[in-house]
């Protein structure tokens, strides 16, 4: 049977807010495919929020990359009409970013263990700026996980215009009208 | 895919501009190593990044690449905004010129997206003060 119209406004609400949370997840993921990864931690730091809220800090303890799905993107936080930005809380993540210069800190642990990067390294060489990504592949061990300017790669070249479609396309598919399922659409 | 055609399309006009000034200023591109550090010298980075390259939806072209442009403009610490600021304006006239190339059959068709920015930060470790703005690019290679 088909369903009645009257259930169309709360549907297309519905359907929204579901978009909005898988294209978010979509675009969390694909920061921590395009972004640095030494411990693991900053990439554990991607929030949804609205604007002016605080992001909270890192959902892990490293030693992995973070990998984002639906219960990071509460379903209670998202509702349609309302913009969401998505930043990361960590504490360091304007240096994360190319933003600020970096502050470096050894490679080793206390026990004279070296630590071993969870992405692998871009470059490795002498650090060339004060920026996290300045490195070159000459004599040195400053280790960057990531290429200078990652962030704004992302956002401009192309790939977070293709996580938002990929994410809203699942969001619309899982959608309470979502597939082809016959009698479910609206008569 | 010619990259370096889309490199130079950027790079060339920047290195131009900031050469005509007095006195010169240098650029520093991708994988060059700029001033020595703890000196006050000005001076220009320029990082072309390459994002996607022949988006199937961007057009039917197969030879168009997405990206960033990032200028950082680094001028002496403690000395006001000034000097960045004057440098930051070359760099944003570069840009909104390559907008004005007209599409051919050769060569490289640029367009830039909006700049953001300017941003500036200083930090106590750096003798410079540092100007930065940003960009988008979509750039067709025609021959």
């Amino acid at each position: 049977m088909a369903r009645d119209f009257k259930h169309l406004i709360n549907d297309v609400k519905e359907l929204v807010s579901a978009s909005a949370r898988t294209a978010a997840v979509e675009i969390m993921n694909g920061l921590v495919e395009a972004g640095p990864g030494y411990s693991g931690q900053f990439s554990s730091a991607w929030y949804a929020v609205e604007p002016g809220q605080q992001a909270g800090g890192p959902r892990s303890a490293g030693g992995h990359t973070y990998k984002y799905d639906l219960r990071n993107v509460p379903a209670a936080r998202f509702r349609s009409g309302t913009y969401y930005e998505i930043v990361n809380g960590s504490s360091y993540a304007a240096q994360a970013l190319d933003l600020e210069d970096g502050s470096f800190r050894t490679q080793y642990d206390a026990d004279g263990n070296i630590l071993v990067p969870v992405k692998d390294p871009v470059s490795v060489g002498t650090r060339t700026g004060s920026k996290r990504g300045q490195g070159s592949s000459g004599a040195g061990f400053a280790v960057s996980t990531a290429p200078l300017d990652w962030y704004v790669t992302y956002t401009n070249g192309g790939a977070l215009q293709r996580d938002l479609g990929n994410g809203v396309k699942i969001g619309f598919r899982q959608g309470p009208r979502g597939g082809n399922t016959p009698g479910t659409g609206f008569g | 895919m010619n990259y370096q055609a889309i490199r130079a399309a950027v790079e060339n006009p920047l290195l131009s501009a900031f050469g005509a000034l007095s006195p010169a200023v240098p650029v520093y591109f991708d994988n060059i190593t700029a001033v020595p550090p703890n000196t006050t010298t000005e001076y220009v980075r320029v990082n072309v990044t390459f994002g996607i390259t022949n988006e199937p939806t961007l057009t039917s072209s197969v030879d168009n690449a997405r990206g960033a442009i990032v200028i950082r403009i680094f001028t002496e610490k403690g000395r006001g905004p000034a000097r960045n600021q004057t440098l930051l304006t070359t760099a944003v006239g570069v840009l909104e010129t390559l907008n004005n190339n007209t599409k051919g059959t050769t060569g490289v068709y640029f367009k830039v997206g909006e700049i953001n920015g300017p941003t500036f930060s200083a930090t106590e470790e750096s003798p410079h003060f540092m100007g930065r703005i940003d960009t988008s690019y979509v750039a067709t290679v025609l021959s």
